[in-house]
This record gives C-alpha cells, sequence and structure tokens, in this order.
C-alpha cells in the first residue's frame, strides 16, 4: 500500500491551487482553510489525540463529494469523512493532515416510504431528526445511540453504532438496506437497495463499520421500525453491584429480552441525582434500568418476572415508571449520564468493553480491583444487557502522573475483556484509539484477509489513513502515539 | 481423511419421512448432471486438515473446490466449468461451545441445523430462521446461501445472527471475524460479506450465532380473500395493526394447495390465501389472533380459520419448505418492493405459476407447473415477470432448474450496479478463480 501521508503538507502553490478548484466545486461558502476555523476540526470526542486537517469543505451533494474525492486523488493527499465528530476513539481524526470532507449540509430526508418500510436520507441527518420525522406514523429508526441528539446516520453507519435499545432490535447494520458510498477513488457505488435481498455479496454489510476505510456515504437506506405497542420501565435498586450484575445474568438467562437493560452504579448514580433531582437513592450500590416492551396483554406479566428475578438477586426495590414522564426522565438520566460526570472529576476517559453477560461479575470485580491497584475512581454506566461495559476512568489532566496510570488502567481493563471471551469495542470502533488491541484480538491472517479487503476499495490509501487496521512496519502510516486519555464522551 | 472417487449419490439420501422425497430425489440427480460423477471428494476431519489441503491445492494442482454440506443447494447458480473436488464438511459437525445463559453458540460449518435446533431446544432457545430440509442442511450452507423463510418478517435473517466466524481462504488461510460477544464492531464486519456468498470467498468452518428464547407457542390465521387487491387492501391494515405479526404469507390456490397437502391439514385453499403467523406466551397468540380476525375479516374475505400447536408447527414447515418442495421444472425467486408483490403474485397466477409471497419482505417464490416444462415457454414467463421485478429496483433469480437450461436462465438474475465491485473483491479474496466457481456472476447469462 502507499501512502501520500509524507507529502500531505501541501506547498504553498500546490495549495493555492487545489484551494480555488475546491471552492469551484463547493463555493466560497462550503470550505474552511485559515488556522483558527480548522481549530475545531482538530479532533472529535476523542480528545487525546489531536491534528488539524489542512482544509475543511462541506459538499451539499454527491456529485460535489465526487469531484472533491478526484481531486484529492489529483493531489495525491489524503482526506477523511466526518460528521458530527462525536466518536469517541478518533474516527474523525485527520491523521497526516490532508482534507476533511465534512458532511453536515447533507442532511435532507430524502424520501420515507411507510408502506415498504423505509427511508433513504442523507449521510449528515443527525439520527434523532429521523426519529422526530417520523412522529405519529408508528414507526421509528431503532438504532438510538445516547449522543443521538448529535450524532448523524453517516457517522452511525461509518461506526455501526448501537445503543440501549440495541438489545432486543440490533445495532445500525440490522437496520441498513442499502446506501449510495463514494469509493476512494471518486467512483461511485450504489449497494444494497430499497429492496431486500439484492442478489450478490452483502457490501452493504461490509461497508456498514468500515469507519471510513472504504469511501464516504452519501446516501443511506434505512429499515423504518414498527413501534412498540406498550413498555414498561423500571428501576432496579441493589445494596452491590454483584447483585445487580447477578440480576441481568439471571434475566437473559431465563430467556428474557428486555427492550434495554441498562446498568449505573452508585457514583454515577450520584453524579446524576444532584444533576436532575431525580429521586435515585444514593446510598445504593448499583441501580439497572430495565425496559420491556411488546403487547399490552404481555408486558405486565414480563416486568413481574423481572421483579422477582432482581428480588431473588438481593434487589433493595424495584420502582415502576408510571407515566410517560417519569420514562422520558429516567431515560433523559441515562442518556445525559456523561454530561454529568463533570461533577465528579476534572477529566475523564470512558472505555467500550465487551464480555460474555455471564462474565459481568468478573470483570466488574476487575475493574473494582483495577481502580484500588492504581488509586484511581472508576465509575460505570453501561449496556448490561448485551455485555457492553463502559468503565469511567476519573482524573485530572494536569497530573501527568495520574494520566499514565488512566492508561494502564485501561489497557488493563480491555487486556481482561479480551482473556474473558470479549472484544475491546462494542459500539464506539477502533479508529486510532484502540488500534494497538488489533493484533491481540485477531490473529496475522484475520488482518491479512482485513488489509486485502480495504487495499480492494481503498489501494492508495488515501481515505481515512491510519484508522482501525494496524499498520505492518515500513508503510510509513505512523499514527499518532497516545498521549493521554479522552475525558469528555457520550454514548 | 477421506480421498474417494465418487461412485453413487444415492446413499447421500437419507431415509427422513419427508413428504417431498420423490423431489429431493430429483435434485440429486440434477446435481449429479451438474457435477459430474468425475468430481473427487475430499472430507477433512479438523480445520486444520482442510486448511493444508486448500493450501496445497493452491500451490500445486489448483483443483477448483465446491464445498458442500447437507448437499440441499447444489443446484444454485451455474454448473462448475470443469469438476474440481467437493468438500464435503460432513465430519466437521462439532458442538465447540455452547454458553447457554450468554445466548451464543459456537458450532463448526457442517453442523446439521436439525441437530442445533434440537441442541438450543433444550434450553428453551432457538436460532429463529426457518431453514428447509432441516434434517440435511448444514449451518455452514444455509449461512452460505443465505436461506430464510416465513419468519424472516418477524425475526430477520442470518446477517442479524452470526457474530462471529471462521473461513479458509483459496491459499488455505485459516481466517476469522467477530468474535463470541452480542455486540463488537472491531474490525471489518466479514461476517455479513460471507452470508449468502456460496462458497466463492471462503469455505465456512466455524460460526458463532446469537441466539433467542422459544416462544411458548405459535399460530396462524389462515384466510382466503377474493383478490389480490383485497389481500393488498389488508396487507396495508397490517402495517399498523396493534398486532405484531412474525410472518405475512401470501399464497395463490396452487401453491396453498401444495403447502396443506404437504403439512396435512384441512384448510381451504380455493382462493388467494393471507396467512399470517403469530408468537409468545398463550394468552398473547390468543390476544392477537382474536385481533387479528377482526381487523382483517371484512367483506372480501371468504373464510378465515385459525391454526394451531401442531398443526401450526405442520404449516410452518411447509411454508418454509416450498421453496424447495415441488416436482416441477423451476424454481425462481423475486425480490420487490412489498408494495409491488400482490401485482406480481396475480401476474404470475395467470401465468400459472405457483406463487408463494413474505409479503412483508417482498420475496415472491415461484414454482413453474409441469405445463410449462419446456425451457421456451418457461423462458417466456420469467420474461414477462422479470422486468416486473426489475421495474422498481427488483430482481429476479433462478434457484433451481434442470441442469440443461442454466445457459438460458437468469440464475443470478441481472446484472446488478455494484456486481462490477464484487468481482474486484472475488478477485483480490480469490485470484486463481478455484473457489466454488459458477455459482454466482461469473457464469452470468440472460434469457
Amino acid at each position: 500500500m502507499t501512502t501520500a501521508l509524507a507529502e500531505s503538507s501541501l506547498s504553498s502553490a500546490r495549495s493555492q491551487s487545489m484551494l480555488d478548484r475546491l471552492r469551484a466545486i463547493v463555493g466560497k461558502d462550503g470550505i474552511l482553510a485559515d488556522r483558527e476555523d480548522l481549530l475545531v476540526y482538530e479532533c472529535d470526542g476523542y480528545v487525546v489525540e489531536k491534528k488539524c486537517p489542512d482544509i475543511v469543505v462541506f459538499p451539499t451533494s454527491t456529485e460535489q463529494v465526487v469531484e472533491v474525492v478526484k481531486l484529492c486523488n489529483e493531489y495525491q493527499i489524503p482526506f477523511v469523512p466526518r460528521g458530527a465528530g462525536t466518536s469517541l476513539a478518533g474516527g474523525c481524526l485527520p491523521i497526516g493532515g490532508g482534507l476533511m470532507i465534512a458532511l453536515t449540509r447533507m442532511k435532507r430526508i430524502l424520501e420515507i416510504n411507510l408502506r415498504d418500510r423505509y427511508a433513504i436520507v442523507e449521510p449528515g441527518l443527525v439520527n434523532v431528526h429521523l426519529t422526530q420525522a417520523l412522529k405519529g406514523t408508528g414507526y421509528h429508526y431503532a438504532p438510538d445511540p445516547s449522543s443521538q441528539g448529535a450524532c448523524t446516520i453517516g457517522g452511525n453507519f461509518a461506526t455501526n453504532s448501537g445503543g440501549p435499545h440495541t438489545l432486543k432490535y440490533g445495532v445500525t447494520v440490522n437496520h441498513v438496506m442499502g446506501a449510495e458510498v463514494v469509493l476512494p477513488d471518486g467512483s461511485i457505488a450504489q449497494l444494497g437497495g430499497t429492496v431486500e435481498d439484492v442478489p450478490g455479496y452483502d457490501l452493504t454489510g461490509l461497508f456498514v463499520g468500515n469507519e471510513g476505510t472504504l469511501g464516504i456515504c452519501t446516501k443511506v437506506i434505512v429499515k423504518l421500525t414498527r413501534d412498540p405497542a406498550a413498555y414498561r420501565t423500571m428501576l432496579g435498586v441493589f445494596e452491590t453491584v454483584t447483585d445487580a450484575t447477578r440480576a441481568i445474568s439471571e434475566i437473559i438467562g431465563a430467556g428474557i429480552v428486555p427492550a434495554a437493560l441498562e446498568m449505573m452504579d452508585q457514583g454515577i448514580v450520584s453524579a446524576l441525582e444532584q444533576a436532575f433531582h431525580f429521586g435515585f437513592p444514593l446510598d445504593a450500590g448499583a441501580v439497572l434500568l430495565i425496559e420491556v416492551d411488546g403487547l399490552e396483554v404481555a408486558v405486565d406479566d414480563e416486568a413481574q418476572r423481572i421483579i422477582a428475578l432482581c428480588k431473588q438477586t438481593g434487589a433493595r426495590e424495584v420502582r415502576q415508571a408510571n407515566t410517560p414522564k417519569e420514562r422520558q426522565l429516567l431515560w433523559k438520566c441515562r442518556k445525559q449520564a456523561f454530561g454529568a460526570i463533570g461533577r465528579l472529576s476534572p477529566s475523564y476517559c470512558t472505555q467500550d468493553g465487551v464480555v460474555p453477560r455471564t462474565k459481568l461479575p468478573e470483570i466488574l470485580e476487575f475493574i473494582t480491583a483495577c481502580g484500588l491497584r492504581h488509586d484511581l475512581r472508576i465509575v460505570n454506566v453501561f449496556h448490561a444487557g448485551d455485555g457492553n461495559i463502559h468503565p469511567i476512568l476519573l482524573f485530572d489532566e494536569r497530573n501527568a502522573e495520574q494520566v499514565a496510570r488512566v492508561l494502564l488502567a485501561s489497557d488493563e481493563i480491555l487486556g481482561k475483556c479480551i482473556e474473558l471471551g470479549g472484544s475491546v469495542t462494542g459500539e464506539h470502533g477502533i479508529g486510532v484509539e484502540k488500534i494497538s488491541f488489533m493484533n491481540k484480538l485477531f490473529s496475522p491472517e484475520d488482518l491479512a484477509v482485513m488489509s486485502l479487503i480495504r487495499d480492494c476499495f481503498n489501494p492508495k490509501g488515501l481515505c481515512s489513513p491510519g484508522k482501525m487496521l494496524p499498520t505492518s512496519a515500513g508503510c510509513g502510516n505512523e499514527h499518532v502515539p497516545k498521549i493521554k486519555p479522552g475525558r469528555r464522551a457520550a454514548m | 481423511m477421506s480421498m474417494s472417487r465418487r461412485s453413487s449419490r444415492a446413499d447421500a439420501l437419507p431415509c427422513n419421512g419427508h413428504s417431498f422425497q420423490s423431489f429431493l430425489q430429483l435434485k440429486q440427480i440434477a446435481s449429479r448432471r451438474n457435477y459430474g460423477l468425475s468430481a473427487l471428494e475430499f472430507t477433512p476431519a479438523t480445520q486444520l486438515e482442510l486448511s493444508r489441503y486448500v493450501a496445497e491445492n493452491a500451490q500445486t494442482e489448483r483443483r477448483t473446490l465446491c464445498p458442500v454440506g447437507g448437499r440441499t443447494a447444489l443446484h444454485f447458480g451455474f454448473s462448475a466449468p470443469e469438476p474440481g473436488v467437493l468438500v464435503s464438511m460432513s465430519q466437521l459437525n462439532r458442538l465447540v461451545d455452547y454458553p447457554a445463559r450468554d445466548m451464543t453458540i459456537t458450532v463448526e460449518a457442517g453442523m446439521r441445523i436439525i441437530d442445533l435446533q434440537r441442541t438450543l431446544a433444550e434450553q428453551r432457545q432457538q436460532l429463529p430462521i426457518d431453514i428447509a430440509q432441516a434434517e440435511r442442511a448444514t449451518v455452514g450452507g444455509a449461512l452460505a446461501t443465505n436461506t430464510s423463510g416465513p419468519r424472516r418478517f418477524g425475526h430477520g435473517t442470518f446477517r442479524d445472527y452470526v457474530i462471529g466466524i471462521s473461513a479458509i481462504d483459496a491459499e488455505g488461510r485459516l481466517f476469522k471475524a467477530g468474535g463470541r460477544v452480542v455486540k463488537n464492531v472491531a474490525g471489518y464486519d466479514i461476517c455479513k460479506l460471507l452470508v449468502g456468498s456460496r462458497g466463492t470467498l471462503g469455505i465456512l468452518t466455524q460460526v458463532t450465532l446469537k441466539l433467542r428464547p422459544l416462544p411458548e407457542t405459535s399460530a396462524q390465521l389462515w384466510m382466503t380473500v377474493d383478490s389480490f387487491t383485497e389481500i393488498e387492501d389488508r396487507l396495508q391494515r397490517l402495517l399498523t395493526s396493534q398486532v405484531r405479526p412474525n410472518a405475512v404469507e401470501v399464497l395463490n390456490p396452487a401453491a396453498a394447495a401444495l403447502i396443506v397437502a404437504s403439512a396435512r391439514c384441512e384448510l381451504p385453499t380455493n382462493a388467494p390465501v393471507l396467512c399470517v403467523g403469530v408468537e409468545g406466551s398463550r394468552r398473547e397468540v390468543d390476544w392477537q389472533l382474536d385481533v387479528l380476525t377482526q381487523e382483517l375479516t371484512s367483506i372480501g374475505v371468504q373464510e378465515c380459520r385459525q391454526v394451531r400447536d401442531h398443526n401450526a408447527d405442520r404449516i410452518w414447515e411447509s411454508l418454509t419448505d416450498f421453496q424447495t418442495c415441488a416436482d416441477d421444472p423451476l424454481t425462481f425467486e423475486a425480490n420487490l418492493r412489498p408494495s409491488q408483490c400482490m401485482a406480481f403474485a396475480e401476474r404470475a397466477t395467470q401465468l400459472g405459476v405457483a406463487v408463494q409471497v413474505h409479503a412483508g419482505n417482498g420475496l415472491v417464490i415461484g414454482q413453474l407447473l409441469d405445463e410449462a416444462a419446456t425451457i421456451d415457454h418457461s423462458t417466456t414467463i420469467l420474461n414477462e415477470l422479470r422486468p416486473l421485478a426489475r421495474s422498481q429496483g427488483g430482481n429476479l433469480v433462478v434457484l433451481h432448474c434442470d441442469g440443461e437450461w442454466k445457459v438460458r436462465m437468469p440464475m443470478c438474475g441481472d446484472a446488478e450496479h455494484s456486481w462490477p465491485l464484487m468481482k474486484q473483491l472475488k478477485r483480490k479474496l480469490d485470484p486463481q478463480g478455484l473457489l466454488n466457481p459458477g455459482r454466482f456472476m461469473d457464469g452470468a447469462a440472460t434469457a
């Protein structure tokens, strides 16, 4: 694989001619090239590593994306797509500089077809705007990342985003039927379609979660999901984290698939209580936010079974949300949990490990021990039903020695996830953050096949260089060394 | 390791008491014709053995490799241009890991579907994908052909359940993707790429699946309706029904008669049939059947019957096996937008085709009946139906037909926009073209 990173800092003459040509494509208002304007784009939700792109463009059509990508090929400079920049793994970091293609102005809903249950949207559409547009139709778009008020469907496509309700409804890939993609050479590919079972390989499935390394998606065809007929939302209050994780294990083990099953420990609960005054019990070791949905005739039975299992595993009490307003507030608390962490600590770093669900007690005990060992405070709020943990390591980034301990503890926790048969990322992606774990998760053969696939679509390596796949020595595709952990996030 | 000249295929046919046995024999003959008696067969006992064999083959003889499981889909695609080696996965059939409380299972690709389902049922769990000829079909084969059935409406397809995969590429390299946890975005999702790839990108050796609890019971509401137009009206009502069906099937009388006969049930088949499936606790099922009856029955519906318990199980099985069931010369599948299906079904009915529609998903399975048993007549019918499918971005593929007709039949459908890209990927992963030639675009012909 060749790379253009070395030449990516444009000479001023070349830079001027490229700027002129970019302006001709996207217009004067569609381009940023001044240092202070570019600062905003030096990182995404992963703030550890920073790099300013040389230029940011804001195309408004697929044709403009094509022209921009072709120009990057002509000038041999790297380019990276960006949506809302909510990635927690550095997915939008412009490694080697070059051009950033911000898709936030391509945000139209092109079609909603309820009879055939699909919608076609542009990549810059904010996730929640689609659900809002569908309000009252009886349908919704199921993937609901906690950042859904900001993150874009194109970004969700690129990272195969999850969210609390993916436990029952699946992640982004389970809801994408097709896409239009501008490939790294500037050609347009139409993948999948508005019909199911298009003959051929499932390239749509391959492209979802490609982290921008196979191309830039310019349209997404998503499935629409029927709204549940009824919900029951509960809050299980436990003395200890261990009791709460045992309850999770019992619920899943009993063959119940709740719509969502989220855990918050004492640290998070007290921060949330300060922020939202919901009435969370401050002395509880952990709470479980459990939602079941389905038919009105069935949800009460299922809720009762869950309450019984929680009581069996030592729940102090199980509260039910009695009104839609209470339910909404509970979910607001959960989804804004990260916003509340600012009350606990100046900086924090979130990890995204996954373990088999029965190993949750083990990994949480490990996390507690790890925190003690490294003298760090770690709090937990996560998608328990999927075994997808999000330990949040609290620290002060002005304290270099503490930062070093945070990095060490993070690596130990993710290493333990692998040891327990899990993965280092459930929904945030590898990005640049976890690239060093790829050869712990995968064999050289696995990575060789993945590299073949990348090189098939992205042979010059100009599109999102340095992401997801570790590069073999001598490729010149160096990635920025990890200096300090991320501090903000919203899953 | 066993390596033998294949003699007769009759011994491969298990006595399974299946109602479509004569049909299966026909399929055996068809596949023998496709593959020739001279093909070699190789039956590895371990992944490692297979990996070494494939690596050696890539270096030396460069024979084409055709992975086979239960041999239920050998008729897919075109005939192989040259006889190669049948790689039988029958001994790679072990249960690797079943942590039932995690609701995942890892099995080798050669495990029979029926053995998988029995293992899961002991824990009140299931892989909720309908797979025809479950006694013979294997996990790897079903996955490689992306098999599905009526319940795909409620439960999805293989791409929604495969969370980890191991395969051997054309060079003999054993590689994996995904893992054993239900949520995982590390690396490219090669699982999706291999689902439905018909053994052309790698030989599947091991699979990890996400599972679902078995529902307490299931049932169908079976109603005969005056016309396809009246059924379309019901399909539209179902879009905002209070009920959450797991299947929405439409059958023309010819297909309904075949399905009812094979299920040994007494149900009306003298008009187009709308068959809506539901599942859950007894209480949920009772409630849903009542509500569906209220929502759907009005002028236009002739008879409406509830199908419960064992009868329901048999109807599920027959609805699933229809795609492989007829003694007829040609089976096709059209993929359409759901809203196009009734017009398509009506035209196909006029042309004498037995038609099953997975109406919620827009998939139509057609069996051309005996009268059409010449290549010219079959071609005429398909030439009439294919443009209907193509008009809204759909397609039409032939799943099964006489081996000698294949050169004139749209075995893989019309070329899709992304086929050149797929060919590029195939060349990258299998540069010598050793893996299962003929199954996909490479043999494409037009009728």
